[in-house]
């Protein structure tokens, strides 16, 4: 009965509730003055959160009216243009008409909106009877105090005596975020406060202290200003330790700290090591650099170029010549290795400018072997072993400054400067042997020192202007690039001759001192116009010039006693040439939804000019003064289209000048073995290259496909035609031209998941073909290299804790000689890789590394397996996991060796040098961020 | 329930053709991405690689797009604006449309995303909006602030809308609100989107499809589970969905 009851109750709640449930809601709004305001939006707001419920505008009466609103609490709230607006609870009625009394919109101080609002576009906020506004929207001065910004403040005053008047009354205290400041003292605040630290202000009536104290209202109200400090700008640092040691004395240190915020980036970086890493890692070298990691178009060369390739190339690498901070660098042998390095970057507005210092150090010993076999017309072959020790003491100074500024919305300007001083000590021992017919014939010691000083700097500058047409372009540039080095040395040579009496011979005892000063001088410029046509068509003009000038001067003493020494005129020579480059080009380019069709000519002449002669001032031996005149067409096409595909296709024509040092009518016999010789009636050599490609990605799949297939045939292409002497066998190279040169080289990668997210693969096949003609022994030979490349990598990701990627390579190298068949070549690597990472409870890590490479050159019987295998565990500690303690294993099975194989024109060369094996090291890193895991690639 | 109020409003807006110069127009709007900001909020990265990412990649400036909103009070066209600079080059293939028609309470939307080209269709179900205190003037306009946000992308939406410009349209994905929203921001500046000129009056050129959709035809619904699942496997993978998905 009870149930029953309670049942009919809940029934006639529901039933009335639902009788009731819609509301109609009606009132007008009006202005203070109490003029009605017609469209006005009114709104319908849960209070609970805000949430939108409905909304309407007033008619002309400026009534407004809801129909069927659900029952449930309500706001209401009503704006207008200039007005605050106004909310407020409803009382929801009995029944279901609801008239809601007049709302009166009061207008915005009208200083307030024009100044607030308007002018400093701070938002207004609205928080009771608080009115609340950005005050860092203000501008003032750098260091300005908020007394003055409360100045520039609409309804804010500061009276003679540094009181700040609001909306007409005193302001009683001042608070910083909520709190007293200083007892309350107004004036202590207003003086100290920095403006440019204040995000917000509120004006509020505040309880009296006494109030607030006993808890009883007096209804005495202070005028208080509420400062809202900013939190702290873009502000940070972070940084590394880490240091190693283990056996053989080996060891491991590296630091770096950056310290940025929004203007300023400093970083140093330092590192040492007897492991052969010579050069920062990537990571390390972008933070290092930080906002100019990334420079690209600094070059200021434009117009087409004429390999149809445009991209960037990241290499790494220590090479002596570069300006660039090594990076992923490895050394081979055994070196000890130091740097050092400062970058600051400066970013303000529109001006950037960055800059640093590096200094990096490397004492390498090179132990090695190499062979190398010669192929003689008669089907006969001789073979030169050389065993080595090399000992290269590198150090070099690099600086790099970069400033841009963007003067206007038009005009763009960047200068670059860059400069590089190393030192470079040698000293190589050398043992060679020449073997012909299994019989040693004859053998030289050779123990060579030479001391090498270069420098060299760059300035770049370059303009770039936009006019008012959009897409009418202007560039200008011009840079200088100066170098000199300086090197002494010493050659001393002892040979053991088995069998010939010629003077000529291979094989000669020198004792020689060795001074060379060389220096060049580039100064290039280019411009650039591109005028638009009909935003779809551009036409495209450049110029570029340049001219390098250059002088050798290498002076060669035999030292016949211990101190009487005699200048060689054979080898010594001094050298001073010319080159002057001008091109002209135009092209005409369609740049239309996806599709980039570009149609260019250029007419590019270079000017080589050049004497030598014994040393500066002697007899003229020979001169070279030509002339080279060519058309270069050049045709490009690419496609983005639907769904993250690209095909492009291309055609582009490049000349290239003959060197001065092919073209010089004089033999070089500086190495006895191999004489160069020059040849004055080269023409430039001639590349025509096609190339075509398609690649796509499916981000929804992770299916991605690339093809490209790319050719070069090549005109007047310049190749080293050899003598040998069958006697002797010494090798004089005379550069030549000869057409018919051919390179193809095709690419196919697939990648696609196997399990989505968990497992990943992707093959790759590059085969390549090779065709290449020389004049050996006055016959054309021609050698076919035919290359084939297989890979194939796979990613599993099952577990978060366990990740291991393995893959592999096959690579067959397969060289046929046309006239000397017998004498082809099979070469081949093979090299596959694992890599695991687990994550084991409590914050240990192991991670395995294992490389086995295979180097194969069946006739020879030549095989070498090189396996790697490298270990590490380590451990996180800390609540923040900045420490971690590392065993690193590298090289368990003591088999480390540098390894190189190469079939050329008519020889083939294979390669061993000593290099660092098994080591442990045991090391501890600090990071301040948090030490990096890197369980993923 | 709200899309009666919709219908009401714009049955008085056709009906008064009140004031009629403001409810039709053009709006160009400033589509502002800051990659790397939304880049180093991925959760796979460590502490150092997002402080790697804001100092080598930081950009104060974003990445602009011009957009194009036109406005009736009883539909609405968005699509890509004219370019900000001329370039001799082109990669621009992607098309992105949206039209909403608030009489029949349906949308269309044409648009490339996820490596597809899809044709959405649904009836308009606007984001649960909640209306702060805030005012901000945009143009001339003074600004009401709402938020609301979408969940499925991991999204802090704050817009202002202009209640004198009574058109509940907006750029992008957003509308549903007593006025024409002028801009909005998504995860405080991961997104600007702000308009820069406002014209009334019946544009000039009316924004066409165009005339052959080729594409996936899906329904609202099918394409948020396309969405979600798309977020989800780029996440597993550690890859940035935004690169797929317009943010």
């Amino acid at each position: 009965m009870k149930f029953f009851l309670s049942f009919l109750l809940l029934l006639a709640i529901t039933f009335a509730s639902q009788a009731q449930s819609k509301l109609t809601i009606r009132g007008t709004v009006k202005d203070t003055t109490n003029v009605p305001l017609d469209y006005t939006s009114v709104l319908l707001l849960s209070p609970k959160d805000s949430a939108l419920v409905a909304y309407t505008l007033t008619n002309k009466a400026g009534e407004y009216l809801f129909k069927n609103v659900d029952r449930q609490p309500l706001l209401i709230k009503a704006t207008y243009m200039g007005y605050l607006p106004v909310q407020k609870e409803l009382v929801l009625p009995e029944t279901d008409v609801l008239e809601v009394e007049e709302i009166y919109l009061e207008p915005i101080l009208q200083e307030l909106y024009e100044v607030v609002v308007k002018a400093a576009k701070a938002p207004l906020m609205m928080r009771g009877d608080t009115l609340e506004y950005d005050a860092s929207k203000f501008k003032v001065p750098p260091g300005a105090t908020l007394e003055e910004l409360l100045r520039k403040l609409p309804g804010m005053q500061i009276d003679k005596d540094g009181n700040i008047i609001a909306q007409g009354e005193q302001v009683q205290k001042v608070t910083v975020d909520g709190r007293r400041f200083f007892g309350g003292n107004t004036k202590m605040a207003t003086q100290n406060l920095n403006a440019e630290s204040i995000s917000k202000l509120q004006l509020y009536d505040d309880k009296s202290e006494q109030s607030k104290l006993t808890g009883v209202e007096d209804g005495v109200k202070e005028k208080t200003l509420n400062v809202e400090l900013k939190e702290e700008a873009k502000k940070g640092g972070f940084g590394k330790v880490s240091a190693a040691g283990g056996t053989d004395e080996r060891w491991t240190a590296n630091a770096s700290y950056n310290k940025f915020d929004k203007e300023n980036q400093f970083s140093v970086i330092g590192y040492g090591n007897n492991v052969n890493q010579s050069g920062l890692s990537w990571d390390d070298l972008q933070e290092f650099r930080g906002s100019s990691a990334f420079q690209w178009g600094d070059t200021g060369d434009f117009g087409f170029d004429g390999s149809g390739g445009n991209y960037i190339v990241f290499g790494g690498g220590d090479n002596e010549e570069s300006f660039e901070i090594p990076f992923n660098n490895l050394n081979s042998g055994f070196s000890n290795n130091q740097a050092i390095g400062v970058n600051y970057n400066y970013l303000k507005g529109k001006k950037d400018f960055s800059s640093n210092y590096f200094y990096s150090r490397s004492d390498q010993i090179l132990e090695s072997v190499n062979s190398r076999t010669n192929f003689l017309q008669d089907n006969t072959s001789f073979t030169s072993t050389d065993q080595s020790i090399q000992n290269n003491v590198a150090g070099h100074h690099r600086a790099n400054l970069r400033f841009q500024n963007e003067l206007d919305s038009t005009n763009t300007i960047t200068i670059n400067a860059k400069g590089r001083l190393s030192t470079l000590s040698t000293s190589l021992l050398s043992h060679q042997e020449l073997i012909s017919n299994s019989i040693v014939q004859s053998q030289l010691d050779r123990n060579n020192q030479s001391d090498k000083w270069s420098g060299a700097f760059q300035g770049t500058a370059i303009y770039r202007h936009k006019f008012k047409k959009n897409g009418r372009n202007f560039a200008a540039s011009i840079s200088d690039t100066w170098s000199k080095a300086d090197q002494d040395g010493i050659q001393k040579a002892v040979a053991e001759m088995m069998d010939s009496t010629d003077p000529n011979t291979y094989f000669q005892s020198l004792d020689q001192v060795i001074q060379a000063l060389n220096g060049s001088n580039v100064i290039k410029s280019s411009l650039l116009y591109v005028e638009p046509i009909k935003n779809i068509f551009f036409w495209e003009t450049f110029y570029n010039f340049s001219q390098s000038t250059s002088e050798t001067n290498r002076q060669v003493y035999d030292v016949e006693q211990s101190d009487i020494r005699e200048l060689n005129p054979e080898l010594s020579r001094f050298f001073d040439n010319k080159i002057t480059y001008n091109r002209f080009g135009t092209s005409f380019r369609y740049a239309n939804k996806g599709s980039n069709l570009s149609v260019g000519l250029a007419a590019s002449d270079y000017q080589l000019n050049g004497q030598f002669s014994v040393i500066e001032g002697s007899e003229i031996l020979g001169t070279v003064d030509k002339n080279y005149l060519n058309f270069t067409p050049n045709v490009s096409y690419w496609k983005t289209m639907k769904g993250n595909k690209r095909i492009n296709a291309s055609y582009a024509m490049g000349v290239t000048p003959p060197s001065i040092a092919d073209l010089q009518p004089y033999k070089d016999i500086s190495n006895p073995l191999y004489i160069r010789e020059g040849n004055p009636d080269l023409e430039p050599q001639v590349s025509h290259s096609f190339n075509t490609g398609y690649n796509m990605y499916d981000p929804a799949t992770f299916i991605n496909l690339q093809f490209s297939f790319n050719s070069t045939f090549y005109q007047n292409q310049v190749v080293q035609n050899q003598t040998i002497d069958p006697e002797t066998y010494v090798t004089t190279y005379k550069a030549g031209n000869v057409s018919g040169g051919q390179r193809y080289f095709p690419y196919l990668g697939f990648g696609f998941p196997i399990i989505k997210t968990k497992v990943n693969a992707y093959l790759s096949a590059n085969p390549s073909y090779s065709k290449s003609f020389t004049l050996i022994n006055s016959i054309e030979t021609e050698t076919n290299t035919y290359s084939h490349n297989f890979g194939t990598n796979l990613d599993l990701t099952l577990l978060e804790w366990l990740s291991l990627y393995a893959g592999g390579s096959y690579r067959l190298s397969k060289t046929n000689y046309e006239q000397n068949p017998s004498q082809n070549q099979d070469i081949v690597n093979w090299s596959v890789y694992t890599n695991m990472n687990i994550k084991l409870p409590k914050d240990f890590y192991f991670d395995v590394k294992f490389n086995h490479n295979r180097y194969k050159n069946e006739s020879f019987g030549f095989d070498q397996k090189v396996p790697i295998l490298n270990a590490f565990v380590y451990k996180l500690l800390g609540k923040e996991k900045k420490w971690e303690v590392r065993l690193s294993a590298y090289d368990v099975f003591k088999k480390n060796q540098t390894i190189s194989q190469f079939a050329g024109q008519n020889y083939v060369s294979t390669g061993r040098i000593e290099t660092l094996s098994r080591y442990f090291l045991l090391g501890v890193t600090y990071n301040m961020r948090g030490v990096e895991v890197k369980n993923r690639r | 329930m709200k899309s009666k109020f919709l219908k009401t409003i714009v049955l008085i807006l056709i009906s008064t053709g009140l004031r009629a110069q403001n409810i039709v127009g053009e709006v160009e709007y400033r589509y502002k991405i800051f990659y790397d900001k939304i880049y180093s909020s991925l959760p796979h990265l460590t502490e150092q690689e997002k402080d790697r990412i804001l100092l080598t990649w930081g950009s104060p400036e974003g990445y602009s797009t011009r957009m194009k909103l036109q406005f009736w009070p009883e539909k609405s066209f968005y699509t890509f604006g004219e370019p900000y600079e001329v370039r001799s080059y082109s990669y621009q293939v992607a098309d992105y449309f949206i039209e909403n028609n608030l009489k029949d309470q349906t949308y269309l939307k044409y648009m490339d995303q996820m490596g597809k080209t899809y044709i959405v269709r649904d009836s308009l179900n606007a984001p649960k909006w909640r209306v702060m205190n805030e005012i901000r003037d945009i143009l001339g306009h003074m600004c009401m602030k709402a938020v609301s946000e979408d969940s499925i992308r991991g999204q802090k939406i704050t817009a202002w809308f202009a209640s004198d410009i009574p058109v509940s349209v907006g750029p992008e994905e957003q509308f549903g609100l007593p006025g024409l929203i002028l801009a909005y921001d998504i995860n405080d500046g991961m997104l600007i989107v702000e308009a820069e000129k406002i014209t009334f009056g019946e544009p000039e050129e009316i924004i066409a499809l165009p005339k052959k959709m080729k594409g996936r035809e899906v329904s609202g619904t099918e394409y948020q589970d396309l969405v979600r699942e798309f977020i989800k496997t780029s996440i597993e993978s550690k890859r940035a969905w935004m690169w797929g998905l317009r943010y």
